[in-house]
């Protein structure tokens, strides 16, 4: 009785608890609003105030939510398939063939799984390319702001979802699978002096074998979602403690041109309002209180928008898009061609073409283009930030006037990665030859 | 006053000690369990491998999947040339010439019937194995050929690399 009695009630049963269970999804001030916040779990990292125009659709458009969402649904589909996928060289190909064409639903499981991996990786790095367009690893107007290293954070993310998605094309244990592999040490084996043992941990052995399934398949499902996991929580907490998204630093900035007395501040901590330890960031929510709006229900609801377009669109693609299989792995043939999946398509193009040879001396294309070009590019990459010397009224605008040079130089590589790996999928036939999408392809056996 | 600064001092070392002792353990934890997954025994496949009577080959090609290598015969004498793309490891394919070519090698005569392509980034070999397009950093690698002492099988051995005017020849 006493419990139904609270379940009505809209007295808090003592100071500082929120007076019904689950928070209002219309709430009708702005103490409910922000009390959502406080007392549910669910709520418990986002803000109380959010800046309006962080919300904006064409601002962010919601790539990091979008990720998020497809890294949640990848976790969802990957637990009955946990359940189906044997990991042994023997039957790995057949419980996969299971999973297409006896599991009841299965077939529709694995395309999710399989279409949230495509999507994550595209989404990752339109958000990656989204936050350098927008400079929105400056730090603006706050104290104590390290959006720096959160984009370091993005970067390994970013990394780790490549891996992921290596990893899984693995598991069916089909001739990309097998062929994949073979390359993919062999990069690692390119590698002066430690080549061959980072080959062979990888492996777990000299040849391609159950050891080496075995590492990948606990690779994929348990430590690198897991770093993911991780990864992705601190990401979100180094938002909020770097007071949003970018974009609410720059109003910050804006209405410190006009000088205002007293700087108002906001914190997160309410021992550290007493104390005055907390980390204080100026922020816009207090500044320019037209402009901001309860995370209760514009923030919450914007998010679910995203998570469940994000989730209704992969699983009516599932149904439509087939998941295919090549294939059962055979080390005795190499297709012909033999093609990596679309990401590392120019990967695949540039360990064709930089091979070199100076003088006696040649350089294996699989340590320059397999290993010097793209740790070259990861290492830029990851210290732009520091590199990066425009203004910090740069941060969270697209197109900053004085990051034009840098934004060219980046938009250039991306496009030259895009060229690279249409040519890669649309025009490489038998042989690695080229070929214009028009041309056909010569009839040659496909076995020897 | 010496009493409290000798305490001082021996919490000091003890916490120091602690803390200490509690990163060692854990390093060497996680060094042990890394450790445990560099293998120390490695269950290859063997490298002298038994191909067949020599009279069964044929003249000319015959390629052998399971130890990724051509066998080339003429007439008497045999040679060895692996299929193993020195670029990143695929199996490379052999494509027989319109006309065959002769070439001589270190002073011995090559009758160059084939030559070889790669699927995976297009390398192109030669009838000889030498690396002729594409990013192949090396040439293909020739094996040695002897007969097996008990049955007289075509005996290879995988861990021996050979020159190209190496030849195996048939009493």
């Amino acid at each position: 009785m006493k419990l139904l009695a609270n379940l009505r009630s809209e007295k808090p049963s003592a100071p500082g608890v929120h007076p019904k269970p689950f928070w209002s999804l219309r709430p009708r001030s702005d103490r409910e609003a922000g009390d959502a916040v406080v007392s549910n779990f669910l709520l418990h990292w986002f803000p109380a105030k959010t800046y309006k125009p962080s919300l904006d659709w064409t601002y962010s458009f919601w790539l990091g939510t979008a990720s998020a969402a497809l890294f949640f649904l990848l976790t969802l589909s990957g637990l009955p398939l946990l359940l189906l996928y044997i990991p042994s060289v023997e039957r790995a190909y057949g419980s996969v063939k299971d999973i297409e064409y006896v599991v009841t639903f299965g077939k529709w499981i694995r395309a999710v799984h399989r279409i949230s991996a495509h999507l994550m990786v595209a989404v990752v790095f339109l958000h990656l390319v989204r936050v350098f367009l927008t400079g929105a690893y400056k730090n603006g107007s706050g104290r104590g702001q390290k959006r720096e290293w959160n984009w370091v954070i993005g970067v390994v993310m970013l990394l780790l979802t490549l891996f992921l998605s290596f990893t899984g094309y693995l598991l069916p244990w089909d001739q990309l699978a097998y062929w994949a592999v073979t390359v993919g040490t062999n990069i690692a084996s390119s590698i002066p002096l430690a080549g061959p043992e980072i080959r062979e941990l990888l492996l777990g052995g000299r040849a391609i074998d159950q050891s080496t399934l075995l590492r990948f398949y606990v690779l994929h499902c348990i430590f690198l979602p897991a770093a993911v996991g991780v990864l992705f929580a601190y990401h979100m907490w180094r938002v909020r403690k770097d007071g949003g998204l970018a974009r609410a630093d720059r109003q910050a900035l804006l209405a410190e041109a006009k000088e205002t007395g007293a700087v108002p501040t906001k914190t997160y901590t309410l021992l550290g309002v007493a104390r005055g330890t907390a980390p204080t960031i100026r922020t816009a929510s207090l500044e320019a209180p037209d402009l901001t709006v309860n995370a209760v229900n514009d923030l919450v609801r914007r998010i679910a928008i995203v998570v469940l377009g994000t989730i209704a669109i992969v699983g009516m693609l599932a149904v439509f898009v087939p998941s295919p299989l090549e294939e059962p792995a055979n080390a005795l043939v190499t297709p012909n061609p033999a093609k990596a999946p679309w990401y590392f398509l120019w990967l695949q193009e540039i360990v064709t073409i930089t091979t070199v040879k100076i003088g006696k001396f040649t350089i294996n294309g699989a340590f320059l283009g397999g290993v010097i070009l793209p740790g070259i590019l990861v290492t830029l990459l990851t210290i732009w930030p520091w590199l990066d010397r425009s203004a910090a009224s740069g941060a969270g605008l697209w197109f900053a006037g004085d990051r034009k040079k840098q934004n060219a130089v980046f938009l250039g590589i991306c496009l030259f990665i895009l060229v690279l790996t249409v040519v890669g999928t649309f025009m490489r036939g038998p042989y690695w030859h080229f070929y214009w999408p028009w041309q056909a392809w010569p009839e040659i056996p496909s076995r020897i | 006053m010496t009493d409290e600064k000798d305490a001082g001092g021996r919490r000091d070392f003890l916490y120091k000690l602690g803390f200490g002792a509690g990163i060692a353990a854990l390093v060497g934890q996680t060094a042990a369990s890394l450790r445990s997954l560099v293998p120390n025994v490695s269950y290859d496949a063997p490298t002298t491998v038994k191909l067949g009577p020599p009279q069964e080959f044929p003249d000319g090609l015959k390629f052998l999947p399971e130890e990724r290598l051509f066998v080339f015969r003429d007439g008497k004498t045999f040679h060895a040339v692996s299929a193993v793309c020195t670029h990143l490891g695929c199996t490379v394919r052999a494509e027989a010439l319109p006309r065959p070519e002769e070439r001589t090698v270190n002073g011995v005569p090559l009758r160059m019937t084939h030559r070889f392509l790669c699927p995976c980034h297009g390398s192109k070999y030669d009838g000889e194995g030498t690396n002729v397009a594409g990013p192949a950093p090396r040439p293909l690698a020739w094996y040695h050929l002897s007969l097996a002492l008990d049955d007289g099988q075509l005996v290879v051995d995988l861990a021996k690399e050979v020159p190209h005017d190496f030849r195996f020849t048939l009493a």
